[in-house]
């Protein structure tokens, strides 16, 4: 039956390395798949963290913070606690980003307020002495884009299967809801932040990058997830 | 040569050197073999077994080899079944043994601490998470956060009897000022650090009876008479500047007058950090 292969050493290597990857693909691929799955109670972002992702992106943030806490002690004692592969799965593209300049932000919206955010994008080093973060001044003057925001959920929603207007969880809806949810969000965020142009800025309907940007800034953490049960106990 | 000067690099180099040389001398004398060894040895069967005029050398297999093949053997169903993590290998397996590890190290260490060591573990865990809003030096960063010099103290006292309070969800809800004047206020201060606070020490002993004759008029109908807030209708004053009253903050986050302080129960700090954390706050001796 395997004369064949016996003769052609190339065959033979070909089939001994398909035999050898069936072992890798029953092994390993199922548990890639088990740990990809959303963690149970992981929210969808709404469609201001959306647009606040869009910008956070745009800005390139990724290239000095990263989004990833590695289960090791130092790391948990300063960021909080270590990320799991599921709380990832609504995030297209990943930002883990490769290397830290400033932070990890993956827990952040824990322990920070929109109004430190508002400081701090406006000029770091007045809260963080010593800072090399450039300020974002640009922020508080850009609108965020809303349609772009709207057709990236509308994508995650319709080619993901992003769990979104799913009963008591986040609401897209069409364009028209999304957008006052949009705005209605908005003012939650611009409730705590001080900058009367944008205050001016929200009542006439425009929102201004840095309310998506601090709205996705605070969904990072606990807003998304419930804690992990079994999550280090930092001592 | 200014390459060599790294040790390091020295060994790579020699090491470099002697694998060169062993490759050198292998493949000579393989070559050597090849050019000149003859086959020899003992005739497996004698003359009569041969195939087209080939025969074949006894082979026998080494005692060794044989040995180690059988203990390999044998190591090999004992990994399989016993020694292999039948568990398997995971990151958060080894995190909680690092955690374990840790723990067992630092427990004898903090058993004892003693409050220098605690005032620079504090100042280490405030640095990195608590030093973005209250400022490096926590004096609260030009009104940012609450200024923590004061906090705990006499002057922390006096601040709240003239501004209020409120953040903390006590059923009596918001604190309003009390309007005292300044003399009366630092006295039911150092009433308070004195004899309700389980610090028991004040400052200013002098005015401690004064300020417990203004404190039961004043402050007992929300605080209680003993200070103990009457099960939650107010803040429990026998906390005040102790680790008790930091542990509460911690967890429930505060929104006060000046802004928003998240929760930090989702940093899990033990004990023995909010103690750290505490006895640093004490002992900033803030502006009087």
């Amino acid at each position: 039956m395997f004369t064949f292969l016996e003769k052609n050493p190339f065959f033979f290597t070909l089939a001994f390395v398909v035999a050898f990857a069936v072992a890798g693909v029953v092994e390993i691929l199922p548990n890639f798949f088990k740990s990809a799955r959303p963690i149970e109670g992981l929210k969808p972002y709404t469609i201001l963290e959306t647009a606040g992702r869009q910008v956070y992106i745009n800005e390139g943030c990724y290239n000095c913070h990263s989004q990833l806490i590695r289960p090791f002690q130092a790391e948990v004692q300063r960021y909080g606690a270590y990320s799991l592969s599921g709380e990832y799965a609504y995030d297209r593209p990943f930002l883990w980003g490769s290397r830290r300049i400033g932070p990890d932000l993956h827990r952040v919206g824990d322990v920070r307020t929109t109004a430190w955010h508002e400081k701090h994008m406006l000029d770091p080093t007045s809260v963080v002495p010593g800072s090399i973060m450039p300020a974002y001044k640009h922020l508080f003057k850009k609108d965020a884009d809303f349609n772009t925001a709207f057709a990236e959920a509308y994508t995650q929603k319709e080619v993901f299967n992003v769990p979104y207007d799913k009963p008591g969880g986040v609401q897209l809806g069409d364009m028209q809801k999304a957008k006052k949810l949009f705005l209605e969000e908005a003012k939650g965020i611009v409730d705590h932040m001080q900058d009367p142009e944008i205050k001016a800025a929200l009542k006439e309907g425009r929102v201004k990058e840095i309310v998506a940007l601090i709205a996705y800034l605070n969904s990072l953490g606990q807003g998304r997830i419930e804690a992990p049960k079994a999550s280090a106990k930092g001592q | 040569m200014n390459i060599l000067k790294d040790h390091i690099n020295l060994f790579t180099l020699v090491a470099a050197l002697v694998i060169l040389v062993a490759t050198l001398s292998m493949s000579s004398s393989l070559f050597k073999a090849m050019r000149e060894s003859k086959a020899d040895g003992e005739l497996y069967g004698g003359k009569d077994h041969s195939y087209d005029g080939i025969g074949e050398f006894l082979n026998n297999i080494p005692m060794g080899w044989v040995v180690s093949f059988l203990v390999f053997i044998v190591w090999g169903l004992w990994y399989i079944f016993m020694g292999y993590p039948m568990s398997s290998y995971s990151q958060i397996g080894e995190y909680n043994k690092e955690l374990a590890a840790y723990n067992k190290n630092f427990e004898a260490k903090w058993q004892n601490l003693k409050d220098k060591d605690l005032e620079q573990m504090g100042q280490g865990i405030f640095l990195v998470q608590c030093s973005q809003c209250h400022g490096l030096e926590a004096t609260g960063l030009n009104n940012t956060a609450r200024n923590l010099a004061k906090w705990g103290k006499e002057a922390g006292i006096e601040e709240v009897i003239a501004q209020g309070s409120v953040g903390l969800g006590y059923q009596a809800g918001e604190m309003p000022p009390m309007g005292l004047n300044a003399e009366d206020s630092k006295a039911v201060a150092s009433y308070v650090m004195a004899d309700i606070s389980a610090l028991h020490h004040t400052k200013y002993p002098k005015l401690v009876q004064k300020g417990q004759t203004i404190f039961q008029s004043t402050c007992a109908s929300c605080h209680g008479a003993d200070g103990k807030g009457q099960a939650g209708m107010a803040a429990d004053l026998t906390h005040y500047g102790t680790p008790a009253l930091l542990q509460e903050v911690l967890d429930k986050g505060k929104k006060g007058h000046i802004g928003e302080m998240p929760s930090f129960a989702y940093r899990h700090f033990s004990p023995t950090q909010v103690k750290a954390l505490a006895t640093y706050i004490q002992s900033l001796q803030g502006d009087e």
